[in-house]
């Protein structure tokens, strides 16, 4: 077999992080090769570099032998390299026949007849089910994933980089990728395959590569690698430590809502939260789980028969925080943190009234306060008059974290707390995680991340299309459970 | 401090960098510059549209704009001066900054309640301001005003023009505001990132209907010294002072972008405008010029400002 794609050494750094240390990865013609690794291990980073939407700092790219590398995605394509991303880059009001020849125009004689005429025999031959003249935005997901797989195959993409295809779609739409996948081996296709389940990588893929903090840890014929083997490669490091859990459940509850409904976004939702106790909301993407937070804390127009904090029973209001609540959004770039803002400003945003007098803000104090968060948090800081985007990612989570949680609030929401942040930001979050639950805050961990979600857990909410599937009791935590929930199907 | 220190340093001050520029140009220009009579001169012209810019400050610091600065600068001066010249000076005075604070409140609230863009809101209350001012003055200016009503804009206290004390004092009050007040915490953040603000706790709206009250209440100071200055209030004031007033705010630093900004910046800003006012007359270039002079120095300093 040829050898059409080859990295080695590639290393990419962003600001306060080094995405990619000396990253090796290949692939043959033919093959579907898996990339592993946990949220933050590098797996994004590598493929814009394959698609050319990053340049690496160092390292070398060979395609088909050739040293080269793509100064832009739009090269990438014309090179055969086509991605298929997680968020479908389509047009919603144009037709499939329309978003297939979109920049591929000038190949073709073009008219709307002929196009269509083109297109239906491209769909036909692949054997998708999809109508030439339909518009994108009738089609679901996983149709829409047919679109773009077609649109590639019409560009002659030699290899094919599919971004976590199977996180948005049913189990029977799964099964049906993974036919089309098969069929593209056939036709000498490569395919890059990226995905959380080890299960499907097992069932699809021939070789896998296991990355784990911006580095390779190693790769193989699936073949020959077991499914434990391969999580020790990914986590590297036992469960116990990567996952610290020291609370204790009490039966005092300390948190109630009851048929919360938030917008379009949530129906007929109900839960507790008992002191000590954390509780897990999980869910795919758009079934509303982020919308709960937004939806208590008041951001999002909400409304529910009953919340009761503390003993308390509250109304809902524009401002929950004032009750107690308290929210770690999930962009802290976009939601969280005012960026051009230093350290100490955004940390007395959310607690002005603590050092304001007459409207008056006491920087004496502010500093003090400041001070007294970043060593309690140890957040890393060269100064508290830095910029919070000079921040890395796990510092920046901390300094929300820590404005957040000086309010003392009753009940916290953290919404997919350790996006984004590197394995050892994300054991003192879980730490934190921990500490609050025993000092009797409620605690409401909302996570895409199955991993975390089962083994930090005490009872798991599920959400899928808007509506609480099932709670998990702690023995009923799994990752196989919660997915069933969330997409729907009866345990 | 090293020299690329002190470099970096003035960076972060173009203003300052340019007004001093500017002043050694025309102090080598032209010898009638230099002078202590001109230089109070210049300040009590800019004094006008430094007020003005001080407020609008604020409202681009919080990511907004405030068109309707020149009209309601209008409609409080035939206001006033309707009032003052029927007897009380006081009562007009008051009227005008009470109709000004209005009508940057009114705004506020369009822009904070009805969701819609500042520029767009304002864009219509300078028109509506506009009418109310032509419909109240039937288009006629309004003279003749009482000795003390006159103070305001022709009395000096040591030789300084009131209109400067005015200026100054206007300048330490929004300084204060912007540096050492929760109002100005705020104002740095709606506009620096308006969804962490809120989630932060920070009533948003509320605070987005002081800022544009403050700018409509300054538009109205301003508009009580020009009136009371030139003993006249015409319904053709302020036309066009709310570009005057942004480009002494951009030249000061500030982005529209917002979250960026300073009220010292914006000082010299304006003073940058009317010194350059003052020396291209003083060397007699043509009036036909002198715009587009002002307009190639707001994009330089835009273009220096991009680079830091």
């Amino acid at each position: 077999m040829k050898k059409i794609l080859e990295l080695k050494n590639i290393t990419k750094t962003f600001p306060g992080v080094v995405a990619l240390n000396k990253v090796k990865f290949d692939l043959y013609e033919g093959e579907v090769h898996a990339l592993l690794g946990e949220n933050g291990a590098g797996k994004s980073t590598l493929i814009k570099i394959i698609s050319g939407v990053y340049r690496p700092d160092s390292g070398e790219i060979f395609i088909n032998g050739r040293n080269s590398f793509f100064t832009s995605p739009t090269e990438a394509i014309k090179e055969g390299v086509a991605t298929i991303h997680q968020e479908l880059n389509l047009f919603e009001e144009l037709t499939v026949a329309e978003n297939i020849f979109v920049g591929n125009i000038e190949k073709f004689v073009f008219t709307k007849s002929r196009m269509i005429k083109i297109t239906e025999k491209l769909l036909n031959e692949l054997k998708f089910p999809i109508k030439a003249d339909e518009k994108v935005k009738n089609l679901n997901t996983s149709e829409k994933q047919l679109v773009s797989i077609a649109k590639a195959l019409s560009l002659n993409a030699k290899i094919i980089i599919m971004d976590e295809p199977t996180a948005t779609i049913t189990e029977h739409e799964t099964k049906r990728l993974f036919e089309i996948i098969k069929d593209l081996k056939k036709r000498n296709i490569s395919v890059i395959f990226i995905s959380h389940r080890l299960e499907e990588v097992f069932e699809i893929s021939d070789r896998v590569t296991v990355l784990r903090d911006g580095m390779f840890i190693g790769s193989g014929k699936t073949s020959e690698i077991s499914k434990e083997e391969l999580i020790k490669m990914m986590v590297g490091r036992k469960i116990e430590e990567m996952y610290p859990k020291f609370n204790v459940v009490s039966n005092k509850e300390i948190f109630r809502v009851e048929n919360l409904e938030v917008g379009n976004f949530v129906q007929n939702v109900s839960f507790n939260v008992n002191k000590g106790e954390i509780f897990g909301i999980a869910g795919l993407v758009g079934s509303g789980k982020l919308e709960i937070a937004l939806g208590i804390y008041g951001y999002l127009r909400s409304k529910w028969d009953k919340l009761i904090i503390d003993g308390q029973a509250y109304m809902p209001s524009k401002n929950m925080l004032k009750y107690g609540v308290a929210l770690v959004p999930e962009d802290r770039k976009k939601m969280g943190l005012v960026l051009d803002m230093d350290i100490m400003r955004n940390i007395i945003l959310q607690n002005a009234n603590e050092v304001t007098k007459f409207g008056k803000i006491s920087w004496k104090k502010s500093k003090e306060i400041t001070n007294e968060e970043v060593n309690k948090y140890s957040i890393k800081v060269s100064s508290i008059k830095q910029k919070a985007k000079t921040l890395s990612g796990g510092n920046q989570q901390k300094v929300v974290l820590s404005k957040v949680l000086r309010k003392k609030p009753k009940i916290i929401f953290l919404v997919e707390p350790t996006r984004g942040i590197d394995v050892g930001a994300k054991v003192e979050v879980y730490n934190i995680v921990n500490r609050l639950a025993n000092e009797g805050v409620g605690v409401v961990f909302i996570s895409s991340e199955l991993p975390e979600i089962v083994s930090l857990c005490d009872r798991v909410l599920v959400m899928h299309r808007g509506r609480a599937t099932g709670i998990l009791s702690k023995e009923e935590i799994n990752q196989e459970n919660i997915l069933k929930l969330a997409t729907g199907v009866d345990i | 401090m090293s020299w690329k220190g002190v470099l970096k340093k003035l960076k972060e001050y173009p203003a300052i960098v340019g007004f001093v520029g500017i002043v050694i140009l025309f102090s080598l220009l032209s010898d009638r510059f230099m002078t202590l009579s001109n230089f109070i001169n210049v300040f009590r012209q800019v004094s006008i549209q430094a007020i003005i810019a001080f407020g609008m400050t604020l409202v681009i610091i919080s990511g907004g704009i405030d068109l309707s600065v020149g009209s309601v600068f209008a409609f409080s001066a035939v206001l006033m001066a309707s009032i003052v010249k029927n007897g009380s000076v006081f009562l007009g005075i008051l009227a005008a900054l009470l109709v000004g604070a209005l009508l940057g409140a009114i705004n506020g609230f369009i822009i904070a309640k009805g969701k819609i863009q500042p520029f767009i809101v304002t864009l219509a209350t300078m028109a509506i301001a506009r009418s109310l001012t032509l419909v109240y003055s039937q288009g006629m200016p309004i003279t003749g005003f009482p000795q003390s009503f006159r103070v305001i804009g022709r009395g000096d206290v040591a030789g300084i023009p009131v209109p400067i004390i005015i200026m100054f004092v206007v300048f330490g009050i929004v300084f204060y505001i912007s540096m050492y007040t929760k109002l100005g915490l705020y104002t740095y953040a709606i506009g620096g990132n308006e969804t962490a603000a809120k989630l932060s706790g920070v009533k948003v709206d509320r605070y987005k209907i002081i800022i544009y009250m403050i700018s409509g209440l300054l538009a109205a100071t301003s508009a009580i010294i020009l009136t009371s200055r030139l003993n006249s209030a015409q319904p053709t004031f302020g036309t066009g002072y709310e570009l005057d007033a942004i480009a002494a705010v951009v030249l000061g630093g500030a982005s529209l972008a917002g979250g960026k900004g300073t009220v010292v910046g914006t000082l010299f800003g304006a003073l940058i405008m009317g010194i350059l006012n003052n020396g291209l007359n003083l060397l007699n270039v043509s009036p036909f010029y002198q715009q587009g002079v002002k307009g190639i120095v707001i994009l330089i300093a835009v273009l220096i400002e991009r680079e830091s």
